[in-house]
Order: structure tokens, then sequence, then C-alpha cells
């Protein structure tokens, strides 16, 4: 299997983020290593809370005040931007080089502004067009999103529109600043099952109109397994897999990573109850010792509790943070449950 | 559009109509000697039915109100009784309405301008040292009852700064003084809200994909949040206005200003029934007004209400 991408667009370099929080210093960042390809689109998942937002945002500036990069670098076309403080170098960044699309469609557009002009506003910004002509490539976008009627739409306010269609609306603004990157952080989560998928199709074209590297944040594998090209599953402010979508799903090496597709709806049987995980992540504001998975880890190791694997590698686009990949480490199979199900899944993945 | 603001006017007018009613009836509980200018202890039960029945007080009560009705409908508002005998209501209030007025709008026009750069201010540097300091000013304000501080600044200010105590129209530093007064507490009223209402702006989706979008914070603040911010406070500004300019109560008595505010002081002091009864009409068709009028500018500042349809929400 082999990475058809191969262009590094940015970089991220054991980056650490800390927040303060009434006087405690709480670690939501763990030392991420992680380099995004030019053109590819990258999953990220985990549960809630791991810090899929918190990392993403760093790329942006978008922390909230209480929290900063503590350490390591953030490469991005020869910029660290680790280092970026000012508003002035963000703004070089904001936009013009990566556009976020927000989960909620019912809260990310302004409810006293058009449409049209909220999306306008961001082609005057970044494309440098003015009066009709900005008026006009508002409107190629509002198509290009799959929004029908875009001159009636341009006039209309939020109000008016559905989640749906408020999540296009969306996807046209972080369009219109003719990004390089687009972060789309659980683009589909408040959304009906029939228009995730929609949107998922949207964003999968644009991708190619509008050549953009996409990085998909998302606590459920399910929702990527389709439009993801690879996949980095988080736990506890750490990547602790990495590899392309179908070493991930049909390889995976972390027990985390085993939880994580036992619990997919869509690979349970009908009648059992899901697997879900047990146990709780970890409290950030601790330091912590060994694999932050380890307490919830049936097959942790003893050394799992004590020293933080390092990554070893299963093949050249995919790698995990487990011992169990030590060639030391005792032979591990992954749970025939997930074994048994993935097969059943290789033979009709239309289901997903 | 049209729909809705016939709809409302109708609804102010259905509440004033009951308003008036029941300042109407409310008058008819007090005693009877506010109809009487002077001698009412001499009269003996005949005289004083005498003169009520010809004031036509003994009529039945429908009769009454068709008639107090009537007069409101052709701008007569009743004759004063006791505060000066015999003189048509509208005579007395006309020359009270330019002090109020004038008084009402310097007030405005100090608390806005002060009250919401303060009130952005503390926004911008929330939980900083300057949104500290103003939200000292805001709960002194607020929490120190205003004759404390009326008098505190009648006193000694006006000593201190060697200007009048007491409103002189021919003084106009003497203006001064009232005109700060009044504003103290709607410059913490306006900066409070303006305050609050632009930190929940701020944590607004909205405005976190504006930033994401890459639109400069000062743009993000002009078009987005200070614009959003001022919807909530549409609906409250005109009642405020309205209520600043028909005059305080407090103030224009304690500087003794000839406004309505202190027209209305003495005219409850010295049961003046049917002057009472007009100042108290006067005053409810201002605050009727004031909601008519916030109704109005919200509904032409948020495009979610829906207009004329029923079941309009934020
Ligand atoms: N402003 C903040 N102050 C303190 N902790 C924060 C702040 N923002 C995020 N965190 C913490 O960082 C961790 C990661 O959050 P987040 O990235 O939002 O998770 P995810 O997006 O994976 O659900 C969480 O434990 C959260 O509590
Ligand atoms: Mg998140």
């Amino acid at each position: 299997m082999n990475n058809r991408y191969t262009e590094k667009i940015l970089e991220a370099k054991d980056v650490v983020v800390k927040f303060n929080l009434r006087g405690r210093t709480l670690t939501a960042i763990r030392g991420i290593s992680l380099d995004l390809y030019k053109g590819e689109s990258l999953a990220i998942v985990g549960e809630s809370g791991s810090g899929k937002s918190v990392f993403t945002k760093t790329f942006m500036g978008l922390l909230d005040a209480n929290g900063r990069v503590d350490s390591g670098s953030i490469l991005y076309k020869g910029n660290d931007l680790a280092k970026y403080t000012t508003e002035k170098e963000w703004l070089t960044i904001r936009g013009k080089e990566i556009a976020m699309v927000f989960q909620d469609p019912m809260t990310s557009l302004n409810p006293l502004k058009t449409v049209g002009k909220q999306i306008r506003e961001t082609v005057e910004l970044h494309q440098g067009l003015k009066g009709a002509e900005a008026k006009a490539k508002t409107i190629e976008i509002l198509n290009d999103v799959g929004i029908t009627m875009p001159e009636i739409r341009y006039k209309q306010y939020p109000h008016e529109f559905s989640g749906g269609m408020r999540q296009r609306a969306v996807i046209a603004i972080a369009v219109a600043c003719n990004p390089n990157i687009l972060i789309c952080d659980e683009p589909t989560t408040a959304l009906d099952v029939t228009i995730q998928a929609q949107i998922l199709k949207l964003l999968h074209k644009l991708q190619e109109k509008y050549s953009l590297t996409i990085i998909y944040i998302t606590h459920d594998l399910g929702v990527v397994a389709n439009v993801a090209d690879r996949i980095a599953v988080m736990y506890a402010g750490d990547i602790i897999e990495v590899g392309l979508c179908e070493e991930v799903f049909y390889n995976a090496k972390h027990p985390y990573t085993w939880a994580l597709l036992s619990s997919l709806p869509q690979l349970g049987v009908k009648g059992e109850p899901l697997y879900s995980i047990k146990g709780t992540p970890p409290n950030l504001f601790h330091e912590i010792h060994g694999d932050a998975f380890a307490p919830r880890n049936p097959y942790a190791l003893e050394v799992d509790f004590e020293v933080r694997p390092p990554y070893f590698e299963v093949s050249p686009t995919h790698k995990a943070k487990t011992w169990l990949l030590d060639p030391r480490a005792p032979k591990v199979e992954p749970p025939k449950l997930i074994v048994r199900m993935l097969e059943k899944w290789k033979e009709a993945p239309e289901h997903v | 559009m049209l729909k809705y603001v016939v709809k409302r006017i109708l609804q102010s007018m259905a509440t004033l109509v009951v308003v008036a009613t029941v300042v109407f009836l409310l008058l008819r509980l007090m005693p009877e000697e506010g109809y009487f200018a002077e001698g009412y202890d001499k009269m003996d039960e005949a005289q004083i039915e005498a003169a009520l029945t010809e004031m036509g007080l003994r009529d039945p009560l429908p009769v009454q109100l068709g008639n107090f009705f009537n007069g409101i409908l052709h701008g007569d508002l009743g004759k004063s009784i006791i505060f000066r005998p015999k003189v048509p209501i509208t005579k007395i209030i006309g020359p009270k309405i330019p002090y109020s007025l004038y008084f009402g709008l310097a007030s405005i026009a100090i608390s806005l301008g002060v009250g919401i750069p303060l009130g952005m201010v503390m926004a911008r540097f929330k939980g900083k040292f300057l949104d500290n300091l103003g939200s000292a000013y805001v709960v002194l304000i607020k929490a120190v009852p205003a004759a404390v501080y009326f008098l505190f600044l009648q006193l000694y200010v006006s000593d201190a700064l060697k200007i009048p105590m007491l409103f002189n129209e021919k003084k106009p530093v003497s203006w001064i003084l009232p005109a700060v007064c009044m504003s103290l507490s709607s410059i913490a009223t306006y900066a409070m809200w303006i305050r609050r209402y632009m930190v929940d702006e701020l944590n607004k989706d909205y405005i976190k994909l504006a930033r994401a979008k890459g639109l400069k914070n000062s743009l993000v603040m002009s078009r987005h949040v200070i614009r959003n911010a001022f919807v909530p406070m549409a609906q409250q500004l005109p009642s405020n206005i309205l209520m600043t300019i028909s005059g305080s109560i407090y103030v224009e008595s304690l500087f003794s200003i000839p406004g309505m505010g202190g027209l209305l002081v003495s005219a409850i002091q010295r049961q003046d029934n049917t002057l009472v009864q007009a100042l108290v009409l006067i005053y409810s068709c201002i605050g009727i007004l004031g909601l008519f009028l916030g109704d109005l500018l919200m509904a032409l500042c948020d495009p979610r209400i829906k207009l004329g349809k029923k079941g309009s929400g934020r």
C-alpha cells in the first residue's frame, strides 16, 4: 500500500498545547507529530475531549485566550505557525491559507445578515472582488455548494435555511476564502444521516474543484470510511495510530483503535448490545505516565503503565504507539469480534 | 410590515383605553376633598352633594367615564382644582414640557454618549482593570439609593465647583448638575446592557467563524459584534428615552426645575384629583408609546421576527 500523495503541505512536530484553568495547567495536546500531504483528505478521529479541535485550532491561531502552544513547531510554507503571536501574522493564514467549517451550522452564521452578504464579505476579503463582480462570484459559489436558486437564496437570512442548507452556506464561506487547507470540525455531527452523506459528497466534490487538502474531524469512524485517504486516531491529546484508511480499518494495531472499531454501529450485530469502551479518559490536569490508554486497555502490558510507547512502524504509511508492536512483546491478536465483523464488512462494504 | 404596524397600533390603543379606564376608576376612590379648592371643611353635606353633582361626579359611572373619554378625544383633560383652580390642565402642563424635554434630551445625549462607549470598553477589556472599574461604577450607582448620591452631588459638588445648588433659568451653569444627576443611572444601565450583549456576542459561533475566515478583529467588532449587540437594546431603548424626556420626578423636584416630574409630585402632595389623573394618563401614554416603538425598532433590526405572523420568536 502506498500513499499517492507525497508533497507535505503542513508538518506538525511535537506540538504541546496547554491551557490555564483557574490557576491549574491542563495539557490538552501532549506532543503530536503529524504530516499533512497536499491534496489528501485526512480524518482525525477520537472520543470527544481527545483534543481534535484544539490540535487543529493551533494551525489557525484560534485557541481560546487561556491556551497556548507550549512547545513544538507547525511548519507551513517555510514558516513556523507555532511562533505566530500577532493578529497580523495570523491574518496571513486565516481563510487565505487555511479555512474551517464548524460543527453546528445553526449557530455558525450571523442571524442578522443575509447569507449572500456573509459569503460575499469573504469573497471581497480574499478574492479582491468588489460590487457586481463580488456578487456574481458569490452566486457562483452558492451554486457550487449545491444551493439551488442562488439569486433568491443570496437575499435570504440564515433562519430561512434548513440545517443542511446552512452547512452548505458555511462551506461556501470556507470555499470563498480560496484556501489550501480546509479543516472540517465535525461537519455533519449536527445533521440528519441522509444529509450527512450529502454534505460529505459535496466536500469531496469541492476538494477536486478547488484542489483542497481536507482535514475531517469526527468522533465517528464510520463517517469517514468513505471519504478519508488517511486516518489519525487520537486519544487523550496524542495521535496513537495513523495510517491509510484501509490500514486503520483492516489492520489496526492499537488496542484503542480496536475499541473504536468494535463500537462502530455499522459493524454491530442486530439484537446484540453495541460494544462500548469501559472507563474514562485520563485527567489531563495530571501528568500521564506510559500509554494514556493503559488503564482502560485489557491488553495492557506492564510496560504500558510506565513508559510512553514510541511510534512503531507497521508500513511506511502506518504507525502506532503501543508496546504490543515491540518485538519483545507477546503476540496479541485483535479481538475476534472486530476480525469477524470486518470480514463480514469487507464482503458487503456498502453498509457503511 | 404595514400589517404588523397596524396590529401593534391597535393593540397599543386597546391598552391605552384599559389603562385610562383603570386610572379613572382609581381616582374615583380618592377622597372627595380633592375636588374642592377651599372651604370643604366649612360646607355641610348638602352643599358638598350639590357641588359634586354640579361637577358631574354624581352621574352614573358609565356616564362619567363617557364624558372623560369624550374630553380626552377633544384634547380636554379637565380643569385643575387645587393646584391652580379652574385653569385647564393642558395650560398648566404645556409650559412645563420644554423643561422636561430639554433636560431629558441633554440627559439622553450624555447617557448614550458615555454609557455606550463605556460598555464597549468594558466588553473589549473583559475581566481586566477597565472592566472592573466600569463594573464598580455600575454596582455603586445601582446599589446606592439615588437620593444619597443626588444629595451628595447637590451639596458637595455644587459647593466645590462653585455652581448653584438649584436650577436657575438664567444661569446655564446651574443646568449642569441636574442633567448629570439624571444621566448617572442611565449611563450605568446602557454600559451594563452593551457590555453584556457584546460579551454574549463574542462567544457566538458565528463570531468565531468570522475570525476563522480571516476578518480583522476591528471588522469583526464593527460588522458583527456591535451591530448584533444593539438588537436586544433596540427594544428597550425607546421606552428608556421617552421616560427620560418626560421628566425625572425626583431630580426635578430636588433642583426645583419647573418640569412635568416636579408637577406630578406637587399634584399628588396637594391631592389635585383631576391633575393627577391627567398626568398619570400622560405618563401611561408615553410608556405605551415607548413599548410600541421598541417593538417596531426591534422588528426593523431583526429579520427573524416574522412580521404580521403569529408565533414570531427570536
Ligand atoms: N479553553 C479551554 N480551557 C481549558 N480546557 C480546554 C479549553 N478548550 C479545550 N480544553 C480541553 O482540551 C481538551 C480537548 O478538547 P477538544 O479539542 O475540544 O476535544 P475534541 O474536539 O476532541 O472533542 C478537553 O479536555 C477540553 O476540556
Ligand atoms: Mg471538537
